[in-house]
């Protein structure tokens, strides 16, 4: 409850700021969006979360960058800190970073899952929370885009607290999740280890209509002092994105991918039902391709601002754990754009949770759905 | 049959690719040459819909540049290209 006045007070004095005449350089900007998930049998409210996001350019060089995520979950609010970092340009090519920020693995975490970006009300299988592969860390980031011939390329490197195998051994802490590795981890699982990656992106094009980028992490991640302290994670991630105005299809095509890889080295966990010592190849992937198409140049403002949009997208978790899955899913819809971050999506959705959805309790998701929801960004 | 399925998606992406790459071929300019306007039309809609340029105040555009440097990775002399357009257009 503090935490809200808080919050409240801050926003206050920032509105104030923000408001004073002359050259205030706080922006108060954020997002929020809400929705209806109607299945066969019970229709649900969803994804309610309202984002205020600070900005603050405290002179050329200097960038803080904050957001919040309260989130409306089973009747509680949950209050949670996206990231808040400085960014100080260093020169033309180099920009540093110090504090908690997006991760650039892959591109959708860092610049597509925001609910007035994002073209689907839902995640991609594999890239939400839970997903294969980091998504925020704390530390220290160089970053930049560097003009390259006629057209250009980026690059991100960053240091992190690393994340942390969960290896069972405490029965507390969800002991059947044994090999799983968690990205931020709080209290008793506080990190030990650092995690270095970074991401490079090419785009080919002067048009700059084409990015094609390849993600890289690593970090040891077991306790040290027990037998898990040499397992290491790696995990890969390669994007895609394509945009451009197609003049023969009057509008603008829109196309994403994303394909994101972990492998944990080997290691034996105990199962903690009968103590029998086990293990698995630990590898897990998921990837999703988008495409979307939106009409520009058809003469009627109610045409122009429709948008379809599908997105297939698969999640895989290593066989043999006892957290093993093999899910798909397929979503099409229809967008309808008030304005250029303001959005309602009418959406179908079908996921099929494989044979496995059913003993971990996530069977109800092989069922189809049906999402009106609404995005926007103030 | 997963493999299966992603290769046909991989193989539908590949194709798409390459047909949008010999269209995308077509003469353009260095990007050192484009004009603020140009770049903002085609650099600010690839992540989302492009902001029209009376969206915001100049001291406002100038923050959200920065914002957009950092976070596109955009390039030094795009960005001060684009937010000189934007502050001019916003008028
Ligand atoms: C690589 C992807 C990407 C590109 C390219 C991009 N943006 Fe953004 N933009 C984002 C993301 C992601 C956010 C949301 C930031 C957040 O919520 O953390 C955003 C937010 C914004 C906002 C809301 C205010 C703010 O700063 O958060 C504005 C305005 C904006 N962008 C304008 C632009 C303009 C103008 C350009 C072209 C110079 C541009 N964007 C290019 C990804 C992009």
């Amino acid at each position: 409850m503090r935490n809200i006045f808080l919050i409240i007070a801050v926003m206050a004095g920032l509105i104030y700021a923000q408001d004073k005449p002359g050259e205030s350089r706080f922006l108060l900007r954020g997002y929020a969006h809400s929705g209806l998930e109607m299945r066969e049998d019970a229709s649900t409210f969803v994804g309610g979360s309202f984002n205020p996001i600070f900005l603050w350019r405290q002179s050329q060089k200097l960038l803080f960058e904050a957001e919040l995520e309260i989130e409306v979950e089973g009747g509680e609010t949950n209050i949670g800190l996206e990231y808040a970092n400085m960014a100080y340009i260093l020169h033309s090519y180099a920009i540093l970073r110090l504090g908690k920020f997006l991760l650039p693995f892959g591109a959708f975490a860092e610049k597509l899952h925001p609910a007035w970006i994002n073209r689907m009300p839902t995640k991609p299988l594999g890239f939400g929370h839970d997903g294969v592969g980091p998504a925020r860390g704390l530390g220290v980031e160089l970053r930049g885009g560097i003009p390259v011939g006629v057209a250009k390329m980026s690059y991100s490197v960053y240091v992190i607290n690393g994340p942390v195998l969960n290896d069972g051994s405490d029965p507390t802490l969800e002991p059947e999740e044994a090999g799983k590795v968690n990205y931020e981890p709080t209290g008793e699982l506080e990190s030990e280890n650092k995690a270095i990656g970074g991401r490079v992106s090419l785009l080919p094009f002067s048009n700059s209509s084409m990015e094609i980028g390849l993600s890289g992490f690593y970090s040891n991640v077991g306790q040290k002092g027990t037998e898990y302290e040499d397992v290491t994670l790696f995990a890969y991630a390669l994007d895609f994105s394509f945009v451009k105005k197609v003049s023969f299809l009057s509008g603008v095509i829109d196309i994403k991918a994303q394909y994101n890889a972990e492998n944990v080295s080997d290691a034996y966990y105990t199962n903690y039902e009968d103590s029998s010592r086990y293990t698995f190849k630990n590898n897990s992937s998921s990837y999703y391709g988008q495409l979307s198409y939106r009409p520009v140049n058809l003469g009627s403002d109610f045409f122009n601002s429709l948008e379809i949009v599908g997105r297939y997208s698969a999640l895989s978790f290593p066989k043999g754990a006892l957290w093993e899955a093999d899910q798909t899913q397929v979503a099409v819809g229809i967008n309808y754009w008030i304005d250029w971050r303001n959005v309602i999506k009418l959406t179908y959705q079908v996921t099929d949770a494989g044979a496995h959805g059913e003993e971990s309790g996530e069977g109800q998701e092989s069922r189809d759905a049906v999402f009106i929801h609404w995005a926007f960004g103030f | 049959m997963k493999k299966y399925k992603f290769k046909i998606i991989a193989g539908i992406f590949l194709l798409m690719t390459v047909a949008l790459f010999i269209a995308s071929c077509a003469a353009s300019k260095p990007i050192a040459d484009k004009p603020g306007a140009l770049l903002w039309g085609e650099n600010c809609v690839r992540c989302h819909n492009a902001p029209s340029p009376s969206a915001f105040s100049d001291t406002q555009w100038e923050a959200i540049g920065k914002h957009m440097r950092v976070r596109a990775n955009l390039t030094e002399d795009e960005v001060n290209k684009i937010v000189e357009f934007l502050s001019m257009a916003n008028q």
